[in-house]
């Protein structure tokens, strides 16, 4: 037992020096370029870092930035445990929100909270098509769902585009943006004073409920045989295909919520700024949550900081926004060396 | 369709389609050593800014695509570390690649040109090349020879490309390091150079690619410039069969599609034109459901 104890204990020890070294590695690189825009770098990075926990409202904004990228994490998760890439969190967030505004006339006569009901459900149901579409391509005539997603993005901006100034632009015809959704659809703020919305139950509803299913359901464990031996898990009797359509159809549909639920908790309004890049966000938080659904909210919640902090620092420091997309490569990059490194006969270890 | 629109049409067809052509080709050889990688889009964002900084710096447009190569070439350096040296997996390093290169770009941009720098007029850019009689040749003329330099260089390169790959003995080690790395071990190469060489190869055309776009159309940079070029390149890979000729040949159809789309713009000015700007990305859909069989892939890809 001692035996044991002693080399899981090296074992841990191994993993937090390795840990903190590749961490160091890249914070020094990190703190290198801050250097260039000639503030103090220390300064800039630890207001990154801190911000979106330590100040009130930071924090609150923290939350409010990790209530859709913890539904499209879960969204790019979903896909990745079947061994597909989703890069289109964007335009399935697009496309699940520009169906369910359509739908909101047809909506307006339904009784109170079934009608808000019907509105998440809509967008799911469009982001899940415009994911499901991506799957069912590849499924089907084996087309790459990395470039097809990544496509899809750039078709549906330029949808929304084309939306918000033609039929789905507002009565007064000002704006490049929808009529306001009506107040019976608007998802409550949760917490006075903050911008806090009912939508950080729905992300973590989701977050549980897509535990349960990968945990508890034949769906879940197909999933997992398709991702992890797609030629294994055929030779056992299941389908590939329809198990990879069907993940980025869920995926597609979280991230359609995610949609809805920005429109309904935050801008009321179908915008150009409705898609503001967290699907790339997404796919870094999938990764540091190694496509575990109960960590996608804290990984969610890590970015999301980051986004704050970044906000921050360009307010305060004037250092340049792109800063935070910057960070996130690093932060993929340091994991990679990580998962590289601690992987045994690994070379440079 | 008179004449001169199609004149247009087909010369402005070539200049789309050299970046793609650039960044395709060098894919090609990164792929054909074995190594995919999805973030060329972001080693184009840096050459394309890379070119401007050193072409406004030295006053001179090529020293500004000797920078944009430079650069690629270290920029690509980061995925030959992760995906060949540490072997991490090879689409997430190149996904992370485009993340950092989004970010890097947009970060070095706004800390110079971007704010109050020189407007994009000002950066010295290849110019159309005066090649004389040639030029005035009836329809030829002004749809191949009236381009500028950086056209000329693509064509030389597509044809070093692919001699390189298929005549000679280097070109085949990178190939079987594509299609069996143990067996090039076994015959005593080293296959993780092979395949490190290739990915700088493809860094440095990638970085090429991104510099064509900024100092020879656009003359300028703008924040994610390359507006999804990067992945329509790969799409070009796959549909020109992981054959340079092939991925050249795919560029320039894509190319056409991107002048053509403009062009229509203007034809049907009562159509919303995002329908027409939607139009490469929904061909390269196309391409990559039209190409069903695999064959050409090389077997070792991504692993």
């Amino acid at each position: 037992m001692n035996a044991v104890a002693a080399s899981v204990g090296v074992a841990l020890r191994g993993r937090l020096v390795l840990g903190v070294a590749v961490g160091a590695g890249f914070l020094a690189l990190l703190l290198g370029l801050l250097a260039l825009t000639g503030r103090d770098p220390l300064t800039v990075a630890w207001t990154m870092a801190s911000y979106g926990f330590l100040d009130p409202n930071g924090r609150a904004e923290t939350v409010v930035r990790a209530i859709p990228l913890c539904l499209m994490g879960l969204g790019v998760a979903i896909a990745f445990r079947a061994g597909a890439f989703n890069i289109g969190a964007d335009g399935q967030l697009i496309a699940g929100s520009a169906l369910a505004m359509a739908a909101v006339p047809f909506l307006v006569g339904l009784p109170g909270w079934i009608g808000a009901a019907a509105f998440l459900l809509v967008a799911a149901a469009g982001g899940g098509a415009w994911g499901g579409v991506a799957g069912w391509l590849r499924a089907r005539f084996g087309a790459n769902e990395i470039i097809v997603t990544i496509m899809l993005n750039y078709v549906a901006l330029q949808l929304l585009s084309w939306l918000i100034r033609g039929p789905m632009q507002e009565r007064m015809r000002m704006l490049p943006r929808s009529d306001a959704l009506p107040v019976p659809f608007r998802l409550p703020v949760v917490l006075d004073g903050t911008r806090i919305h009912a939508g950080v139950w729905i992300a973590l509803a989701a977050t549980v409920l897509l535990a349960l299913v990968l945990r508890r359901t034949v769906f879940g464990y197909r999933l997992d045989m398709v991702g992890r031996n797609p030629a294994a898990a055929r030779v056992g009797g299941i389908g590939d295909r329809g198990v990879v359509v069907a993940a980025m159809l869920v995926g597609g549909a979280l991230c359609g919520l995610a949609g809805a639920v920005e429109i309904a908790g935050l801008h009321f309004r179908l915008q150009e700024g409705i898609a503001v890049g967290y699907g790339i966000t997404a796919i870094a938080i999938a990764l540091l949550a190694r496509t575990e659904p109960l960590a996608v909210p804290v990984a969610a919640v890590a970015l999301a900081a980051l986004y704050v902090g970044g906000a921050a620092v360009q307010r305060q420091f004037a250092v340049p926004f792109p800063t935070v997309k910057m960070v996130e490569g690093l932060i993929v990059f340091a994991f990679l060396a990580f998962v590289a490194l601690r992987r045994p006969g690994a070379r440079g270890g | 369709m008179e004449a001169a629109i199609l004149i247009g049409l087909l010369a402005s067809g070539v200049r789309f389609a050299v970046p793609l052509a650039l960044a395709a080709l060098g894919e090609t050889v990164s792929q054909r050593a074995g190594v995919l990688n999805v973030g060329i889009e972001g080693v184009m964002l840096i050459g394309a800014l890379a070119a401007v900084l050193c072409a406004v710096w030295t006053g001179s447009p090529w020293l500004g695509l000797l920078g944009a190569i430079v650069a690629g070439v270290l920029f690509a350096s980061i995925h030959a570390l992760f995906a060949v040296i540490l072997k991490a997996d090879q689409i997430v390093s190149g996904i992370a690649l485009f993340l950092l290169g989004i970010g890097l770009s947009g970060f070095v941009f706004r800390l110079t040109l971007g704010s109050g720098g020189r407007p994009p007029g000002q950066v010295p850019g290849f110019r159309p090349l005066d090649l004389g009689p040639l030029g005035e040749i009836p329809f030829a003329g002004p749809v191949l020879f009236q381009h500028n330099a950086l056209v000329y260089l693509t064509v030389v390169a597509v044809a070093a490309v692919a001699f390189l790959l298929a005549r000679t003995g280097w070109g085949l080690s990178l190939r079987a390091a594509g299609e069996n790395p143990e067996a090039v071990r076994a015959a005593g190469l080293d296959a993780t150079r092979l395949r490190v060489v290739a990915v700088l190869v493809g860094g440095g055309f990638a970085g090429a690619g991104g510099a064509f776009l900024s100092i020879a159309q656009l003359n300028g940079f703008v924040e994610n410039m390359v507006a999804g070029r990067g992945f329509i390149a790969i799409a070009c890979v796959v549909f020109g069969r992981w054959n340079p000729v092939g991925a050249v040949l795919v560029a320039l159809a894509f190319g056409m599609t991107e002048a053509a789309q403009i062009r229509l713009q203007i034809l049907y000015p009562a159509l919303p034109h995002q329908f027409f700007v939607m139009l490469p990305y929904v061909a390269a859909i196309v391409a990559l459901v039209l190409m069903r069989a695999r064959s050409g892939q090389p077997a070792a890809l991504g692993r």
